[in-house]
């Protein structure tokens, strides 16, 4: 479903050029859950907005639920980001002013869905995380688990392609942190694919397929034997070239 | 179907403005203070000067309706109202009278002919200067200035020139201070006995309330010895016939002459008409300055609003880029911006049209001055105000459409 071939993306940071991406072919399938790992500058970022729409490489083919995405414009991207990404980001990105409801409503504002059908949704996705007492709260009203929580269910709302999640655990304490990764493998169960972008090693290795990200190329993609377990904790090496 | 996903966007659009106009309100009703004051400016400077222009009008109308004056003399200006009314030499002739009668009844209602002078009266001990006015039983109908107590003299008092007298109200007080009725009192005027028989209304002019009103007859066998007039007060039908009336009483009393052309006339024709449109045209010339002033504050309003969008811009980038994330595109982000300052100016405008209307209504009610506030000037003033904001919104909403959803969702 998810289909990178030789994605490269560079910057220029004043005189130097700094290469992103060097090269990364990847294929994801529906229903997958995977992590990219990678240290602070080893591309993943880069790799995230890639997938996310958010950028474009400047070389390569990425191919989402059947459709190029290379040479498309800002607002194709933006259509797209819509139908087929679900975002959950660390810093958690609600905003402050609308009520749990309100955001994750969002997505379906500028899919031009009406309101009464969007606020029926927009209530069972909060269900779903558990938020059903919480709808007319404003995110400063919420502990971070349960913003992190609305921003779940916010990315769930459109029945996304993906769910890309970057650092989603950065911001929580630990048992916070662990109630949301269980929350990402009971939704992967259901049949969402989830992307799980980090740099904690222990978070990784608890999806069943890990992606090591170095230097802008992948160095390793690993795969735990079966899909859905989760009982493995050591990554296995498999070089996929 | 996209339509449809249209209307609701905009309908989002406006519900999300109003919720981040309300999040803010200090700084949204500073924001819209400039627009507010800029309306409010617009609609009552212009209703000060509409209401200069009615005023005017209605003083104008005092002097009689439909009122032509043909005078004695070189044509001078189109004054109604001269400044000396007394001691002009006379030259209009009873011929010219009868003559202007006769223009028919299509075109004159009514004449009265009128001459003046500067004339002393006696009450007992008591003496006052007033212009002494000979004129016939017409006169009150056509200046439309009429005797506030007892009447007006008669065409019989006309035909037996006898002397009675009408007194201007200031005349009035004048001779009799201590507000004694004078009805069958004899005042003397320049030495001759002359029975009161009425008091005008005020006027509120020097010329019309420190008079003495007496029958032409009379005025000519005991004062002036005259029989020409100084003047002829002609009351025309309709508005609309003024101008043709002007014409045929200047060609007919011409012709009369055997004079070829206005410029050796001894006689000239003040108009009604002339002098509303003069006045007229300076009070609407003064409603447009102060509208024109008042719409530079709107402007300065609009730039306020420029730059608090811009400011505003700056501090949601966090925002803008977690909507363009969830799939807000340019044309998303642009009307939400631009719907949000057209509010602002809107409401501001909405606003300020209510307290243009207030303070019109206040200055009228405490100043003392007439105001008309005009569905124009609200027309005007409200839709400039709306369109400032567009005009003001566009370049920070673009700027809001055109961030990069990464840097932005970065930022803070």
């Amino acid at each position: 479903m998810i289909t990178l071939n030789d994605i490269r993306k560079q910057y220029s940071m004043g005189p130097t050029t700094v290469t992103a991406l060097g090269g990364v072919s990847l294929k994801i399938d529906s229903g997958e859950y995977l992590a990219i790992m990678g240290p602070s500058g080893s591309g993943k970022s880069t790799l995230m907005n890639v997938i996310g729409c958010l950028d474009t490489p400047d070389s390569g083919s990425y191919v989402l639920a059947g459709e190029e995405v290379g040479g498309l414009q800002r607002d194709d991207l933006a259509e797209i980001r819509n139908r087929h990404v679900g975002f959950v980001f660390q810093v958690f990105n609600l905003l402050p002013r609308a009520t749990a409801l309100e955001n994750v409503e969002l997505p379906l504002i500028y899919r031009g869905i009406a309101a009464g059908r969007r606020r029926r949704e927009a209530l069972q996705m909060l269900e779903q995380v558990g938020l059903a007492d919480r709808v007319d709260h404003l995110p400063s009203e919420l502990s971070g688990g349960q913003r992190q929580r609305v921003a779940i269910a916010r990315a769930l709302i459109g029945n996304p392609s993906v769910i890309l999640a970057d650092e989603p655990t950065g911001a929580l304490d630990t048992a916070t942190g662990l109630e949301i990764l269980s929350l990402f493998e009971q939704l992967n169960h259901s049949g969402v694919t989830v992307i799980l972008v980090t740099h904690d090693h222990d978070l990784a290795t608890r999806a069943p397929r890990v992606v090591q990200l170095l230097d802008g190329t992948v160095t390793s993609d690993d795969r735990v034997g079966n899909a859905a377990g989760r009982s493995s904790r050591q990554p296995e090496a498999s070089r996929c070239e | 179907m996209r339509v449809v996903a249209n209307l609701i966007m905009l309908w989002e659009n406006a519900a999300m403005s109003v919720r981040s106009i309300l999040s803010n309100r200090a700084r949204s009703f500073l924001t819209a203070l400039g627009v507010i004051i800029g309306v409010a400016s617009v609609i009552t400077l212009t209703a000060l000067g509409q209401g200069a222009r009615v005023s005017v009008e209605q003083r104008m109308s005092t002097l009689g309706a439909n009122l032509l004056i043909v005078y004695s003399g070189e044509p001078r200006g189109t004054s109604l109202v001269r400044p000396r009314t007394t001691n002009i030499r006379p030259t209009l002739t009873g011929e010219d009278l009868a003559l202007i009668t006769s223009l028919g009844e299509e075109l004159v209602v009514s004449t009265a002919p009128e001459s003046a002078l500067s004339g002393q009266l006696k009450f007992r001990t008591r003496n006052t200067a007033a212009t002494v006015i000979g004129t016939d039983p017409h006169y009150p109908e056509i200046r439309n200035f009429h005797p506030t107590y007892g009447s007006f003299f008669t065409s019989a008092d006309m035909e037996q020139r006898r002397n009675v007298v009408v007194l201007g109200i200031q005349t009035y007080r004048d001779l009799f201070p201590d507000g004694a009725d004078p009805l069958g009192e004899s005042v003397r005027i320049n030495g001759f006995p002359f029975r009161v028989i009425g008091i005008m209304e005020e006027k509120g002019s020097p010329s019309q309330d420190a008079s003495a009103i007496i029958p032409f007859s009379t005025y000519r066998r005991s004062l002036s010895g005259e029989d020409r007039y100084a003047m002829i007060n002609v009351q025309a039908t309709s508005p609309e016939v003024m101008y043709e009336l002007q014409d045929r009483i200047e060609q007919e009393l011409l012709s009369l002459r055997g004079l070829p052309s206005m410029e050796l006339a001894d006689f000239y024709v003040a108009n009604q008409m002339d002098l509303i449109g003069t006045v007229t045209e300076v009070a609407d010339t003064f409603t447009l300055l102060l509208g024109g002033i008042a719409a530079i504050s709107l402007l300065v309003g609009g730039i306020g609003i420029m730059n608090i969008m811009l400011v505003s811009v700056a501090e949601r980038t966090s925002e803008i880029g977690i909507r363009m994330a969830l799939g807000a595109k340019s044309s998303h982000l642009m009307t939400q911006f631009l719907t949000e300052a057209v509010i602002l100016s809107a409401g501001g405008g909405i606003i300020g049209v209510g307290l243009g209307y207030a303070l019109a209504w206040g200055v009228q009610q405490f100043g003392g001055l007439l105001t008309l506030v005009t569905p124009e000037a609200v027309a005007v003033a409200f839709s400039f105000a709306a369109f400032t904001g567009l005009f003001f919104g566009v370049y920070p909403a673009y700027r809001a459409s055109r961030l990069d959803p990464i840097e932005a969702l970065r930022h803070e």
